[in-house]
């Protein structure tokens, strides 16, 4: 096709140049004036999405959006609580101020963090956008696969509905290709646009995908969606004026009921060893739902992995950034053993690294620091063995050993440029009990929702040390906790405090913050754009 | 073309008027003398001779000529000479008998029977009522001199040139009555010998290190300075208009010099140069760079006390080690002649110029044909003009933007200066370049975010190569008395490659043990003008001109590039990618567009007083939507001759002139395609462990994509004292252009975030004033001088509804995403945005420690105290500089003193803010805790070791200058041994030799690389400007 095409441009050409010539001999004709354009090295959607192989390719560029996630969406869900803070190191990060501003909860819709929050928006969007072209063919077209297909994008597409929701509240809802300013539809409408896709297209999701598929959407992926959806049913259904939020309805038995099917459909069980949910090879877990995937390829896998995030530059992963950090008191909150207290080296200062018996505290580098590869202690940038500190002195001068590092996708050993081959789950197994557990507590269960998590801390102390909380405020605040240990930096932390009203409560770094900053603002560059949005109450 | 087109008007005098000559008619003598008109100096190698015949002769050395065998009667005799306006005189020749002649030659600067290049035919200077500046390529060409554009520079008033930076064969922007467009192009459209030139990169990018890769060099490096013979500007609508959509930014005309009849000429000119930095960045020593350290630590700063034991006893000056002096040559031979009916020149030129930094440089080879014939009585005139040249770029792996690495200036800046440039490998025994992966059990290369930044001029291989072939063929044929059909049909076709390797023993190659990388770029564009000129007077007084024509013009584009990695050997440079163990997926593109056109031109004068031009051009640009690919872009011009009204004749002036006019023009400069929804590789995922390469949408669609469009509105008063020796013009002009072409967050969702549309205006105006005077006039001393005034000024004045639009993203670690200017309805492109500075603290409050940075704040809180804070916030953001000058000025002189000449250019600039990013990343103390050395002036700043670089006012400084950009000393002498038009020059010329600035950085000239929408004035680690010394010669046979 290529060749044939290929030829006929090329006698065009000189067809061209000999319509000119006449033309400049005033002798009028079509060719003087044809100006229609015929692109080469890019295609139209007028010929394209015709064969299995081409939807694929469509199919891949809406996936694409969840790698994107993984910045906006995933910052702004972990660095504007207590799991993480970006302090200035120096002449390191601080960028007009935008990772403090995080922090602090000041951003506004022109901020210079609203630049993060506008990519989180158009993120979003454009996998909607990509959805709705591929939506619209779909119909005309001719595959073998096709209701398969069609479920699969309206449930990506409700996903990227369902972080809009949780960002900003009501959004435009568009199910067509069409450019237009639109007014926003409310967060009830947002909600039941999910909630009617998912368990519209659900039924024609495969259980699982063939090994080769590994990653593409499923019931269970889709039923993770709902649970969390439920989960949240009050904050999500609920109105934000500058005073907070008033609650919606509760929706917790939907919620069990939507968890127990996942439980109970056999495709997932929880992996042996916890690590095993974030190693490089973690695409073999048997406990991840819905994951953004990833290879250690040049442009297929994660570029911006958290580990560079959070990675000193010498630590041996090809560079890093050395930049985001958890609070001491996000780190000392877990299970004590002891408390070492050992001399800072370069300082007159001691640290206090906590030794825990429970698995997931492991994911925090603290204390003398290690290649990544090598195991050799690493020297920071002067010189001096590289020891993290669990305190940072001050936000805005940190030193760059200040602040413990999450480290929970350890680095791949395969890994390409600064790609890793680590997938990173949206929604895993044991997400799904904690949903449960807190469900049934709400509903007055505390028992059974205890039962769910001892069998999570079963497999993570050894011994095991079972929770005995029993009253349902006590085990609503052990599920809380067991919710920051099991699933810290995995995306989570801003809806749960949202959720558990806890937000816009200070912490380290951080002065309390106004109630209304559980939705982020409409930034101001899509205000501009589409005048009929109406700006987020407070902003 | 210029001489062409004399001689088309000659010939076609004689065919309206003389008739068919006898064949045995008697002769006589025509002797006589050439003077320059001002100075009144003797004018030798003038060609003379008598219309309509091969009889021509040159001037001698003392200006005298004869003419012998010339036909009895009434005979018009032309003296022409490169530089000077062509004269005509009528003589009546008696045979047997010596009539005698004097010529008073002007240069063609003054003359107003000058015959200016306007576009698609000429126009007599007096008859010309836009706006129009020509420079005479002979007064300009002084100095190194490797591109036309440096030809205008501080020549013409409102013509606004700033080369990129100090490297060989840099870019320059150029600005007519400065920049119109957000983010279209603003450059001007080139036209060489009636050829429009797309001016595009004739090579790709490089392979950036860790950042943007050096900008691309000048396109128009491909013309030969020498071979240029005018360059004429048209400014305003009224004069631009014919080439309507292309012509909002104003329209460059260059003419090459072409052969006259005559005895063969030769030329040689020739130049050797020294270049050395015009000024240096101040950094700390290796000295003073340990005592800082030892001082902190003896402070109590324990941070420091493992690099203060493990630091270098080295004290390198990296700057100095990168710098040196570079030596330029270039060679030009010419060689000209003809008949009367054939005429030629031909050219060849080759030019070696090496940077001022190591490791870098351009060489250039380029030959020029020129001929033109006369045929069936001068009634066809045939012409053809063909150029080629062969350019290596030589680049310098540096940044012109950057985060947190960089390449070669990060470095120079940030590398330890107790660390020493070469290192005895102790494995190897062998002297290799130090860097910090060699430690005393030897070197193993890998990844390292600091690089000696020697090692990287030297080690990294960035090659660019083009061969680029430029010609046009023309001819004109006389239909009838005052109607000739003309044609035009040319081709610009470019080869560029760019090659680059990073070896495995350089940090930067080593993680991918060694990168290789070629792509190469064709570019080909094709042109074809027709058109029909008729020329009638009537009722004697009445002048009528009409053109009308069609043009076509089509552009091609195919860039092809591969990849490998993985090398077990440096040996293979980038010559061989497949010696690499890793393929990079090739990759390629391709694009064409067309532009069609219509255009039509009256011009109407009454008895050389009144004069009125109207013109038309309809044009068709493939790129727009449909319905909005084609559009009309009309003027109308008018001036009045004032010094022929009766009332002023014999007074004053000599020439007075007032002239009017008003048009549109178009910009088209927006990329082929931009209208459709294009698919594209892109949007890559994962199924299974199997990778898909996405197929996303990569535009979306806007049908109503069109024109932008901009309005102008030009007056002006032409002047001239005494015999027009003293002259100048005063002209004031208003541009709106509106329907911006804007890259612009649409509403989601869509496919892509933003999308080309028509949205917002922005209005330029200006006064512009130059004037010219002898200062002295005598036959052996004469000194003329040249002085341009403009003032512009720019403002945004819609955006569509939005608020706002960021810009001039700043560059440097801890610097992402942070926009330092904001297009803002009501201020100028160019407004810097941002916190205002007031103080490093000395005291501690509850909200700063000493040594931190505190800014003006608008509201009172816990945070702001006494309207001062350390966390400015959104609100409290304001303008804080413009980046336009209120003024610039440039004035050229010329002495001549017997044999001597002596000439200089000054310009200046005054009032614009420039934003030194520079000294924002790197005057910061911080720095020595990441090993990284940083700016003397940082160490006086009161600012403490903790305290990051944030963007304020304290980075914006006055950015005026003055700057003796050139001075040239001349001598003319004989030839020994030889006579007649012997002619040889030896000069010595000083490239800016002086600048007084209170700018801090190295230039406050700046090139602007930022991302973002139309920045202006932001300097980041921008190539030294060189200060060069030229030596030359220049003889004619």
């Amino acid at each position: 096709m290529t060749i044939k095409r290929t030829t006929r441009r090329h006698s065009m050409d000189k067809a061209r140049i000999t319509t000119a010539a006449f033309c400049g001999l005033l002798l009028a004709t079509q060719g003087c004036t044809d100006l229609s354009e015929t692109p080469l090295s890019a295609i139209t959607p007028d010929n394209f999405y015709r064969t299995e192989q081409e939807v694929l390719g469509g199919l891949a560029s809406i996936y694409n959006g969840l790698q994107g996630s993984l910045w906006g969406y995933y910052n702004f869900s972990e660095i504007t609580t207590d799991e993480l803070i970006v302090p200035t190191r120096g002449n390191d990060w601080f960028d007009g101020g935008r990772w403090l501003e995080m922090h602090r909860q000041t951003w506004t819709a022109s901020s210079p963090a609203a630049e993060d929050i506008n990519g989180t928006w158009n993120n979003a969007y454009t996998g909607i956008a990509r959805a709705n072209v591929l939506l619209g063919v779909l119909p005309d077209i001719a595959i073998a696969n096709k209701a398969v297909v069609d479920a699969e994008v309206r449930t990506l597409r409700a996903f990227y509905y369902y972080m809009l929701l949780d960002m900003f509240g009501g959004v435009p809802i568009v199910e067509t290709t069409e450019i237009a300013e639109r007014p926003r539809n409310t967060r009830q409408e947002v909600f039941n646009f999910i909630e009617s896709e998912l368990n519209a297209v659900r039924g024609a999701l495969p259980l699982q995908w063939p090994s080769d598929q590994h990653g593409r959407m499923t019931q269970g992926a889709a039923d993770a969606i709902l649970a969390s959806l439920y989960l949240n049913a009050e904050v999500f259904t609920g109105t934000v004026t500058t005073g907070g939020l008033q609650r919606g309805t509760a929706r917790w038995d939907d919620a069990i009921t939507v968890a127990d099917r996942i439980i109970n459909s056999g495709a997932y069980s929880l992996a042996a060893d916890w690590h095993d949910n974030f190693s490089p090879d973690n695409h073999l877990s048997p406990e991840n739902i819905l994951v953004v995937k990833s290879i250690a390829q040049a442009g297929f896998g994660w570029n911006e992995h958290f580990l560079y995030r959070a990675l000193h530059y010498n630590s041996g992963a090809g560079g890093a950034w050395n930049g985001f950090s958890t609070l001491a008191e996000t780190y000392y909150a877990f299970d004590t053993l002891s408390i070492q207290t050992l001399p800072v080296p370069g300082t007159n200062r001691t640290a206090d690294i906590l030794i825990s018996n429970d698995e997931r505290h492991k994911v925090f580098l603290a204390g003398q620091h290690y290649h990544v590869f090598t195991g050799q202690p690493v020297l920071d940038r002067a010189g001096t063995p590289l020891f993290f500190t669990p305190q940072i002195q001050d936000e805005t001068q940190a030193a760059e050993n200040e602040g413990v590092r999450i480290y929970k996708w350890p680095a791949d050993p395969n890994f390409t440029g600064q790609w890793h081959g680590n997938d990173v789950a949206y929604f895993r197994l044991a997400e799904i009990y904690l949903i449960k557990a807190e469900a049934l507590n709400e509903l007055g269960q505390p028992a059974a929702a205890m039962q769910i998590v001892n069998m999570l801390r079963e497999r993570v102390f050894d011994p095991d040390k079972p929770a005995t909380e029993t009253t349902q405020a006590e085990v609503r605040e052990r599920i809380r906790k067991e919710r920051l240990f099991e699933l810290a930096a995995e995306a989570k932390r801003r809806q749960d405090l949202i959720r558990w009203d806890r937000f816009t409560l200070p912490w380290a770094f951080k002065a309390g913050g106004d109630p209304w900053r559980i939705l982020m603002p409409i930034p101001q560059t899509q205000l501009d754009a589409n005048p009929m949005l109406e700006q987020n109450p407070g902003y | 073309m210029v001489k062409v087109r004399h001689s088309l008007i000659a010939a076609l005098g004689i065919l309206l008027c003389a008739g068919p000559l006898g064949a045995q008619t008697p002769t006589g003598t025509v002797t006589g003398r050439v003077l320059d008109r001002s100075s009144q100096r003797p004018l030798p190698g003038v060609s003379v001779g008598v219309e309509g015949t091969d009889n021509v002769t040159v001037s001698g050395a003392d200006g005298r000529f004869i003419l012998t065998n010339v036909p009895a009667g009434l005979r018009r005799i032309t003296a022409s000479s490169i530089g000077y306006a062509a004269l005509q005189q009528d003589v009546t020749v008696i045979a047997g008998e010596s009539a005698n002649l004097e010529f008073m030659l002007e240069t063609e600067a003054l003359a107003l029977d000058a015959l200016i290049v306007t576009g698609y035919g000429t126009q007599r200077r007096l008859a010309i009522t836009g706006s129009v500046a020509t420079v005479n390529a002979d007064a300009a060409n002084v100095g190194v001199i490797s591109s036309a554009n440096d030809m205008i520079q501080g020549r013409v008033a409102g013509v606004h040139m700033t080369v990129n930076n100090g490297e060989p064969g840099a870019g320059v922007q150029v600005r007519i009555r400065g920049g119109t467009s957000i983010s279209a192009s603003n450059e001007p459209l080139y036209v060489i010998d009636g050829m429009p030139i797309d001016n595009v990169p004739t090579e790709p990018r490089g392979i950036g290190i860790d950042s943007d890769p050096p900008l691309s060099r000048n396109p128009l490096a491909l013309l030969n300075p020498s071979d240029i013979e005018s360059i004429t500007i048209l400014k305003d609508a009224a004069a631009t208009a014919i080439y309507g959509s292309r012509a909002a930014n104003g329209v460059v005309l260059i003419q090459t010099k072409q052969g006259s009849p005559g005895a063969v000429s030769i030329e040689y000119d020739g130049y050797i140069a020294s270049s050395t930095a015009a000024n240096t960045l101040d950094l700390m020593t290796g000295a003073e760079y340990r005592q800082f350290v030892q001082d902190l630590v003896s402070a109590g700063e324990t941070r420091l006390a493992t690099r203060l034991a493990n630091m270098g006893s080295a004290d390198t000056n990296w700057e100095d080690e990168l710098l040196h002096t570079g030596i330029t040559h270039s060679h030009n031979v010419s060689f000209a002649g003809g008949s009367q009916s054939t005429r030629y020149r031909a050219s060849l030129n080759y030019m070696d110029q090496e940077g001022v930094v190591i490791s870098n440089g351009f060489e250039r080879i380029q030959g020029r044909l020129n001929a033109a014939h006369d045929a069936f009585g001068g009634r066809l005139r045939l012409g053809l003009n063909l150029s080629s040249s062969h350019m290596i770029n030589d680049y310098l792996p540096y940044e012109n933007t950057g985060g947190f690495e960089g390449g070669v200036f990060t470095n120079m800046v940030i590398y330890d200066p107790t660390r020493p440039v070469m290192f005895t490998d102790p494995a190897t025994g062998e002297e290799v370049f130090y860097e910090q992966f060699c430690t005393s059990t030897g070197c193993t290369p890998q990844r390292l975010e600091q690089r000696n930044p020697v090692a990287l001029a030297e080690q990294v291989a960035d090659e660019g190569k083009t061969t680029r072939t430029l010609g046009n063929v023309t001819a004109a044929f006389d239909l009838f008395p005052g109607l000739t059909a003309q044609m035009n049909l040319g081709a610009d076709r470019s080869n560029g490659i760019r090659r680059t390797y990073l070896p495995r023993s350089s940090p930067v190659g080593a993680q991918f043990e060694g990168r290789a990388r070629q792509i190469s770029r064709d570019l080909s564009s094709l042109t074809l003008q027709t058109f029909l000129t008729a020329q009638r007077r009537l009722f004697d007084a009445h002048d009528v001109e009409l053109v009308a024509g069609y043009e076509y013009n089509e552009y091609s584009t195919n860039e092809f590039g591969a990849e490998g990695q993985g090398f077990s050997t440096d040996a293979f440079g980038y010559y061989n990618l497949g010696g690499g163990n890793t393929l990079v997926k090739p990759f390629s593109w391709a694009e064409e567009s067309k532009l069609v056109s219509f255009f039509s031109r009256a011009n109407y004068s009454l008895a050389d007083k009144y004069f009125l031009t109207g013109v038309l051009r309809y044009d068709g640009s493939s790129r727009f939507g449909e319905g909005n690919k084609w559009a009309l872009f009309p003027a109308i011009s008018a001036s009045w001759r004032l010094s022929e009204e009766s009332f002023l004749q014999g007074r004053w002036f000599s020439d007075l002139r007032l002239r009017a006019g008003y048009g549109l023009q178009g910009n088209p400069a927006v990329p082929p395609y931009a209208s459709l929804i294009t698919l594209g590789p892109g949007g890559n995922y994962v199924f299974g462990e199997t990778p898909v390469t996405g197929i996303a949408p990569t535009r979306n669609a806007n049908p109503d994509l069109k024109w932008e469009e901009t309005s102008q509105f030009n007056v002006a008063v032409d002047w001239g004292f005494s015999d027009n020796r003293f002259n100048g013009t005063i002209e004031y002009y208003v541009k709106n252009t509106s329907d911006l072409l804007l890259e612009v967050p649409v509403p989601q969702p869509a496919l892509v975030a933003t999308r080309l549309e028509n949205i917002g205006k922005v209005k330029n105006q200006g006064l512009e004033i130059s004037v010219n005077a002898p200062v002295l006039t005598g036959p052996s001393l004469s000194w003329q001088a040249g002085l341009v005034f403009a003032a512009e000024r720019n403002e945004v004045v819609d955006l569509g509804g939005r608020t706002s639009l960021q810009s001039a993203r700043a560059s440097g670690q801890g610097q992402s995403d942070t926009w330092t200017q904001r297009i803002l309805p009501g201020h100028p492109l160019g407004t810097f945005f941002g916190p205002v500075f007031t103080r490093v603290s000395t005291e501690t409050t509850a909200a700063w420690v000493p040594g931190q940075q505190l800014f003006r704040c608008a509201t009172a809180s816990a945070t702001c105290i006494n309207g001062e804070t350390r966390q400015p916030t959104g609100a409290d953001y304001t303008v804080i500089g413009d980046a336009n000058p209120d003024f610039t000025v440039g004035l050229n002189s010329q002495l001549n003193w017997g044999r001597f000449d002596a000439s200089f250019l000054v310009r200046g600039e005054v009032g614009q803010d420039v934003f030194n990013n520079t000294s924002l990343v790197y005057a910061t103390k911080g720095a020595v805790l990441q090993g990284r050395n940083f700016l003397k002036s940082a160490l006086d700043d009161g600012v403490g070791i903790d305290e990051p670089a944030i963007y304020s006012s304290r980075w914006i400084e006055d950015g005026s200058f003055i700057r003796l950009q050139n001075l040239t000393l001349g001598y003319r002498f004989p030839l020994p041994g030889l006579n007649l038009r012997q002619d040889a020059r030896a000069y010595v010329s000083f490239d800016n030799l002086l600048l007084l600035t209170d700018y801090s950085g190295y230039d406050p000239e700046v090139h602007t690389a930022a991302e973002g929408l139309a920045v202006r004035g932001v300097d980041y680690l921008n190539y030294a400007r060189p200060r060069t010394i030229t030596t030359g010669i220049r003889l004619a046979f």
